[in-house]
């Protein structure tokens, strides 16, 4: 008897754990989706009286925008590159040799969170728009520090995953496996710690470009024409594209976190998994 | 001229001495084990001859040549380490032929070497597998056919046994061994099992905090160990400080108890204190046999090991053990009787001086 009554009260506890989880989970979701829905929804009123993808017509036919968002993309590519082609090595080495360096490179990574954008720029166009590093003169020298400036603010990201991917890792038995059996440094690191990273990598080059991809300050600053000032502009002079574009960006966005999991999954096993 | 040489290699980590003054040859074909507690430079120095690690004196010769400064890519080392360390990115199949592609060697080679090295630890239906795939005892196998594989001068092996159950560790250490003897291939084994390496090698050179406490066969090390660490490390030993009463005749007293040994006694005199030691097999009671020291006993405890019986005795005021095979007639003395245990000349071993 006693028994049951207990039985009973832990299940009406447990139903009520249950409730307030999914209540919990549904005021999360709505917080979320809501101004996405309104947004979405802002985005098809372009044509009075109708619902439509009017607003996304009108924005893909801008004469400026599949420029701006090239360059965004070409930007975000080359600011992946920089960053993994730095990151990785540098990751590697400070878990193989110098372990005890990891915080320093921890935090050097971690300061383009503390520096705010605006004052970052303004740093920037100091020290490189006057000679002897003057390298604002044009466009295109712009857009090579833009690219830089992009790597350094994906150093978190790129940091955390890539450390992440090493410490899934043996990365020492692995080197030194290679190393007896022949391979030198190249061939360690293209073919045994690259391949193994694939997770890593690809994680945080999709965070960097999901970052770049609609980065405002700073090319705003730099007076670069990517989708960033493109977006900003589209609000001061449409009514329904911004909230298209917008829907856009954030489609691309979830597409890239989409990859990360797709390409993420199989390979979990490959690295942690054994016996 | 021994194969591979190890002249007065020492390796300094700060003011601490990791491995000081190592010296060794090793013969060409021939299976030693590095033996010793955690931190007794045994893998640092498998770590030199691997190249990962640099001596800090002495040398390192190969067939011959210094390899001391040579890098580890450029040894011709296979390495087997306890974590195996097989590229998770790899098949069974490109693990193996990851050493041939690396030296370039074609297609067609690289195929029947792998295949060849497949049969030889017998890993046939495993080939296309991931490492995560298999069992511990078969990653360990594609390991070895992975070092294996490159015909390495030498085969170096980290506790490679260690991190697997111990029916899987026996039968692998059994494989390893056929495997070195039928490549005739030259093969250091670090371990810290006493009884993998008595199993597995011609010679085990035991390690004490850097150290190179007795190099010797297994049966060496097992029955005439040198120091005290070599005794107490390797397999039980009853140890006791005792008085040399007559060098010549190998006479000994200890607890007033009067013991002949076979050892030798050269720059003793009667008086010096000694510590001896005596296995525990090396016992039995006088009842059934009779050797050259018959002494009286208490019997203490009596411990069922499964093959073996541990018997607790006290010889004066001394505790020792002694083992007797178990077997069904076995007539075993009841705790606190009075017994007569026996041992030969042989069995009694003089460890050097007693301390305090």
């Amino acid at each position: 008897m006693t028994t049951s009554v207990a039985s009973v009260q832990v299940k009406t506890s447990a139903r009520k754990q249950k409730l307030w989880a999914w209540v919990v989970f549904v005021v999360g979701a709505l917080y979320f989706l809501l101004p996405l829905a309104a947004t979405f929804y802002w985005s098809l009123r372009a044509e009075k009286d109708k619902l439509g993808f009017e607003a996304y017509r009108r924005l893909f036919a801008d004469v400026n925008f599949l420029p701006a968002f090239s360059e965004s993309i070409v930007n975000a590519l080359a600011a992946i590159l920089l960053s993994l082609l730095l990151i990785v090595p540098t990751a590697y080495w400070v878990t193989l040799r110098l372990p005890k360096l990891r915080p320093v490179v921890e935090f050097i990574t971690l300061l383009p969170f503390v520096i705010p954008a605006v004052v970052l720029v303004f740093g920037l166009i100091r020290l490189y728009s006057r000679p002897p590093l003057l390298l604002t003169a044009t466009y295109d020298s712009s857009r090579v520090v833009l690219i830089c400036v992009y790597a350094a603010l994906s150093f978190p990201y790129v940091f955390r995953s890539v450390d992440n991917g090493l410490r899934a890792m043996d990365v020492r038995a692995l080197t030194e496996a290679a190393q007896s059996l022949g391979a030198n440094w190249f061939t360690i690191l293209f073919r045994v710690i690259f391949p193994n990273l694939r997770v890593a990598l690809l994680s945080g080059a999709l965070l960097t470009f999901a970052i770049v991809i609609g980065e405002l300050t700073i090319a705003l600053f730099m007076a670069q024409h990517t989708l960033g000032p493109y977006m900003a502009n589209l609000t001061r002079s449409k009514v329904y594209e911004p909230s298209a574009m917008a829907i856009v960006a954030f489609a691309l966005t979830w597409m890239a976190l989409g990859l990360i999991q797709l390409v993420g999954r199989g390979q979990q096993g490959q690295i942690t998994g054994g016996h | 001229m021994a194969y591979l040489i190890l002249s007065n290699i020492s390796k300094q980590f700060g003011d601490t001495y990791a491995v000081r003054d190592f010296n060794l040859e090793v013969q060409k074909g021939e299976f030693v084990s590095f033996l010793g507690p955690s931190g007794c430079g045994k893998t640092t120095t498998l770590r030199m001859v691997a190249g990962f690690e640099s001596p800090t004196n002495g040398t390192i010769t190969l067939d011959g040549v210094d390899i001391t400064d040579k890098a580890p890519n450029q040894r011709n080392m296979g390495m087997i380490f306890q974590s195996y360390a097989l590229f998770p990115n790899m098949t069974v199949t490109q693990n193996i032929a990851f050493g041939l592609r690396v030296r370039n060697m074609s297609k067609a080679d690289v195929k029947e070497r792998v295949r060849e090295m497949v049969s030889l630890v017998n890993l046939e239906k495993h080939v296309d597998k991931y490492p995560f795939q298999l069992s511990g005892g078969q990653q360990q196998r594609v390991a070895l056919a992975r070092a294996l594989a490159i015909r390495p001068g030498v085969l170096l092996l980290d506790e490679p046994l260690s991190a697997l159950d111990a029916k899987i560790r026996v039968s692998l250490r059994a494989q390893i061994r056929e495997i070195q003897k039928k490549l005739g291939i030259t093969a250091i084994f670090v371990t810290h099992d006493q009884e993998e390496a008595l199993s597995i090698s011609d010679r085990i050179v035991v390690m004490y905090e850097g150290n190179v406490e007795q190099v010797g066969t297994p049966f060496d090390i097992y029955n005439f160990p040198k120091t005290h660490f070599v005794a107490t490390f390797v397999g039980s030993l009853n140890t006791a400080a005792a008085e040399v009463l007559d060098p010549a005749k190998g006479l000994l007293r200890m607890d007033g108890v009067q013991f002949f040994t076979a050892a030798k006694m050269d720059g003793l005199t009667k008086g010096d204190k000694v510590r001896i030691a005596i296995r525990p097999e090396r016992f039995s009671f006088a009842s059934e046999v009779k050797k050259a020291n018959i002494v009286d006993c208490v019997i203490e405890n009596i411990t069922f090991l499964g093959s073996v019986v541990r018997v607790h005795i006290l010889i004066g005021n001394s505790k020792f053990t002694m083992d007797t095979f178990n077997y069904p007639s076995l007539e075993l003395p009841k705790i606190g009787a009075r017994e007569q245990v026996t041992c030969s000349k042989e069995a009694v071993l003089i460890l050097g001086a007693a301390e305090g």
